[in-house]
């Protein structure tokens, strides 16, 4: 069983930070949250969302899960203007989610989650360096990084207590410095990792400007980045696999 | 089975590298590297991979050519090749090595012409595995840890085997007898650009109403590699004069036609000689250092033509999955 009303702008803050990485997912509706879990094909790029109901007008599930076309989940909530909410009602027998935003309704056929990617197992990482920093400083960095390469290096300055965002093309570089008053906060450990840009650049799509974001990095390990939105009602963590430089 | 007859019957469909992403491949190694020797004997001018001494190792270009697509998708594959040509295939293959030698001929003849494209043409036809190719492709496989498995026989019979038994999820070839050995699942044109196809045996048996007795019953009936086909059958009335007569000693009583050594040649594609010890290990750890070394040093191959293959497969193997870290 599952009935909500949510407004539109929190419903497509929460598609668009999933639909970075997969075209279906599998919906988890929780009694206390909608949970979605998911991993890119390549098994490279992970998100893990969760909407508690506090952040819904109305919420009301039992614990079932849907499959769902997020890319067409997607176009139907951008129907909505700002402001309006969103009607949600799964039909059981049907397998469809009825949809209704302001007198439009649609109804959207459901997908068998068992023909759906298995949702991951999400690494145990105790990472040693925390950075915590506005989403647009990040936006800086990968709009500079993206300008010369493909690759993009994460690195901590222990001793300095900085945190940069670097990148070197064939001819040209970018080095995004910032000291510890030009951060919220750093916790400044060994870290200096490799990361495919590509992957970045969709997971900072979903990263709101204004949002405050928590870095989790280590020396050639996995990158979590970390964000809330809803009133910090709705979480987000991604992950990102390292490149590593074979011997 | 002619390879256009058998395409006409199976179940053939185009799939995203996206859906077979991560997946274990087991390649037909002689049919892979065929493909990619001839395209780089048309294509490229032989001193790029002909040793001071006037060795060709057009196949370590090739190799380096066709590998990083694998790499690149996130799948392993694992070189299967043929050991003991099976008797009845050294008829087939005495008519093509004749074949070639009458080309080779015409070869020589063009060349006396100074018929450049037609010289081209011919020397595309006339690639053999010779024993130097044999030894340098393991040697490449080996420093890029790419698994390979030698065959007691067929090569295709040994991965559809692997592929039947589970050990791998894909059999993959451009020809299409895979099918007749009981491959599952084989991959096609995984050599082309573009996306590879899908051939299923069940899909294949479903449709046409066939158990795979029956299938390699018409397959034999048609001409295989190892027999010729009965006159006037095609791949239509095949299937029909199965689905008629029950088998293929039914077929041949009808029509008072006989194939000879058909019992022994049924039995090679149902039950094919396949090694069941080995082991497969599909976590690849390439030596880059070592191979190019191999190639460009070793076998003299101009760098300029495998460097930016190398590179990809570099770049593919730089990204970790996050699988390793759960």
């Amino acid at each position: 069983m599952f009935k909500a009303i949510v407004s539109a702008s929190t419903l497509q803050d929460a598609l668009e930070s999933v639909s970075v990485l997969v075209d279906e997912c599998k919906i988890r509706l929780n009694e206390e949250e909608l949970a979605i879990r998911a991993v890119d094909p390549a098994n490279v790029g992970m998100v893990d969302l969760s909407l508690e109901a506090a952040a819904f007008e109305s919420y009301e599930a039992d614990g079932g899960v849907i499959g769902v076309n997020l890319a067409r989940l997607q176009d139907i909530a951008g129907m909505a203007n700002s402001g309006d909410l969103v009607h949600l009602e799964l039909d059981e027998e049907t397998r469809k989610l009825h949809i209704e935003i302001d007198g439009l309704s649609y109804t959207l056929a459901l997908i068998d989650p068992d023909s759906i990617r298995q949702e991951p197992d999400i690494p145990e990482l105790d990472l040693p360096a925390e950075i915590v920093l506005e989403g647009a400083q990040i936006d800086r960095g990968i709009t500079a990084a993206d300008m010369v390469s493909d690759h993009i290096r994460l690195r901590v300055d222990e001793a300095a207590e900085a945190f940069s965002i670097e990148a070197e093309g064939d001819t040209d570089d970018v080095d995004l410095n910032l000291e510890r008053d030009d951060l919220i906060d750093l916790t400044a450990g060994p870290a200096d990792s490799l990361f495919s840009l590509d992957y970045l650049k969709d997971m900072n799509k979903a990263i709101p400007k204004d949002a405050e974001v928590v870095v989790e990095l280590g020396e050639e390990f996995p990158v979590k980045l970390h964000y809330s939105f809803a009133e910090g009602m709705g979480n987000v963590t991604f992950m990102l696999a390292p490149r590593i430089q074979s011997e | 089975m002619g390879n256009a007859d058998l395409r006409s019957l199976a179940s053939i469909r185009d799939v995203e590298f996206a859906d077979v992403e991560g997946s274990v491949v087991a390649v037909d190694a002689h049919n892979w590297l065929y493909r990619y020797l001839t395209t780089t004997v048309k294509w490229t001018r032989d001193d790029v991979y002909t040793t001071a001494e006037g060795t060709e190792v057009a196949n370590l270009v090739g190799i380096v050519q066709g590998l990083p697509k694998f790499f690149e998708h996130d799948i392993v594959p694992v070189f299967v090749f043929d050991g003991e040509v099976t008797d009845f295939k050294s008829r087939e293959i005495a008519d093509r090595r004749e074949k070639r030698e009458a080309a080779e001929d015409r070869l020589a003849a063009a060349e006396e012409r100074g018929d450049a494209v037609e010289a081209a043409r011919l020397e595309a036809r006339t690639q053999r595995l010779t024993d130097v190719i044999q030894e340098t492709t393991r040697g490449l496989l080996d420093r890029l840890d790419v698994p390979v498995i030698e065959a007691p026989a067929e090569g295709e019979a040994q991965c559809a085997h692997m592929n039947a038994v589970g050990d791998v999820d894909y059999a993959g070839s451009e020809d299409y007898d895979t099918l007749l050995f009981g491959a599952p699942a084989t991959l096609r044109q995984l050599t082309s650009k573009g996306n590879p196809e899908l051939m299923e045996l069940d899909a294949t048996l479903e449709t046409l109403g066939l158990t795979r007795e029956g299938l390699v019953d018409v397959a034999m009936l048609c001409g295989t590699d190892f027999n010729e086909g009965i006159a006037g059958i095609g791949p239509k009335t095949a299937v029909s004069e199965i689905e008629e007569h029950g088998d293929l000693w039914g077929v041949l009583e009808a029509r008072g036609e006989s194939i000879p050594d058909a019992v022994a040649i049924r039995n090679l594609f149902l039950d094919p000689p396949v090694r069941e010890d080995y082991a497969i290990d599909t976590t690849l750890d390439p030596d880059l250092e070592a191979a190019r070394r191999y190639v460009t040093e070793e076998w003299e191959v101009d760098p300029d033509e495998v460097e930016r293959g190398f590179e990809r497969i570099e770049e593919s193997i730089a990204q970790t999955g996050l699988d390793r870290w759960t």
